[in-house]
């Protein structure tokens, strides 16, 4: 798990030094608990039982076990990608299909593979395959991203991020 | 034997493109520290763009934001005031599961997309894309919008009749800058 100083003093990755087929460093998050799960619910208000309740799980909704939110991975992946793009890239655009479900005691991995780079208005865009993989390898969010990182003597990311009119 | 038509009637049909009305997401307080701790603490990030206002000012944001889809979590907490709609839900089933009864008196009513007319009642979650453009700050206020924007259907090859219907919500501050676009695309069979 990444921490708070480990982000404040975060090196920026340069487009120039990015490789089509370069893994980027993963995050991995867990082992999952019920109380991560059940903290997620609150923090959003999401007072759907199959999160939390695990007679109401099992027994009523036919579950393994209590399930991990999907609403919670959707927030990781950007996350993640925000991580990757510190201190001055762009998480721009990611998408994802929800396959797998996560329970407790799953530990998950946030990865991400670059498959392509080009430049637009002046902007480094990578693209990458994405997902959340568990420990069995079993990957529960497959998806693609694209980011935008710094060219060394280029134009700066802006901010607000303004999409490249050729993207 | 009957065969099975394709769900995309044109009543169907007629609501892609349709928007929900623009309503505010953020509470009447706008952005605050506290409820960003606590999803900040959920997602387990403790960048210190999203609490410490030193090194915040000093990033290219310029102050405290939060994370990137942020605010398509906060139209969803109930207002203080309100009818307690947990309470409501369990009185009325005692077998709720938390999510319809919950919700359907809730303060999140407010904004929705008018029902899709079909008898297709199962709902699978077949993905999201998400585009993100700013972060929300300290003290804004969050308005969101809704539209159908996209339907497709079609009948399997065994005969299942299904729908793959996309949401798009749009996310804007106060100054009307767009935040983060969010669409859902979710079965229906």
């Amino acid at each position: 798990m990444v921490t708070a100083d480990e982000l404040r003093t975060k090196k920026q990755t340069w487009f120039d030094d990015i490789a089509v087929g370069q893994e980027m460093p993963p995050l991995v998050i867990g082992p999952m608990t019920p109380t991560h799960l059940f903290r997620w619910s609150a923090a959003i208000e999401n007072w759907h039982r199959i999160h939390y309740d695990q007679n109401f799980a099992v027994y009523h909704d036919g579950l393994p076990n209590i399930l991990g939110q999907g609403s919670w991975k959707q927030s990781i992946l950007p996350r993640y990608l925000k991580d990757l793009c510190l201190p001055d890239g762009w998480p721009w655009k990611v998408q994802f299909q929800h396959r797998a479900m996560i329970v407790p005691g799953d530990t998950i991995t946030v990865w991400a593979k670059v498959t392509g780079k080009r430049v637009a208005d002046g902007l480094g865009l990578v693209e990458m395959d994405v997902g959340m993989k568990l420990q069995s390898d079993i990957e529960t969010c497959p998806g693609t991203a694209t980011i935008v990182l710094p060219i060394k003597g280029g134009r700066a990311v802006p901010y607000p991020f303004v999409a490249p009119k050729e993207a | 034997m009957s065969e099975t038509k394709n769900p995309l009637t044109d009543e169907v049909k007629a609501l892609v493109g349709m928007s929900a009305e623009k309503v505010e997401a953020s509470p009447p307080w706008g952005i605050e520290r506290e409820g960003l701790r606590i999803f900040t603490n959920a997602i387990m990030d403790p960048d210190p763009r999203y609490w410490d206002d030193e090194f915040a000012k000093s990033t290219k944001f310029g102050g405290i934001v939060t994370p990137p889809i942020y605010c398509s979590y906060i139209g969803r907490k109930t207002l203080a005031g309100v009818e307690d709609p947990i309470s409501r839900a369990f009185r009325e089933n005692p077998n709720s599961d938390g999510i319809g009864g919950v919700r359907e008196g809730g303060a999140d009513r407010k904004g929705q997309l008018p029902s899709l007319p079909t008898s297709l009642k199962r709902i699978l979650n077949a993905g999201n894309e998400i585009e993100v453009y700013k972060y929300p700050a300290l003290g804004d206020h969050i308005y969101s919008q809704a539209k159908y924007h996209d339907v497709k259907g079609r009948v399997t090859k065994d005969g299942t009749a299904m729908l793959v219907v996309t949401t798009q919500t749009t996310y804007t501050n106060q100054d009307g800058e767009v935040l983060c676009i969010l669409r859902a695309s979710t079965i229906r069979r």
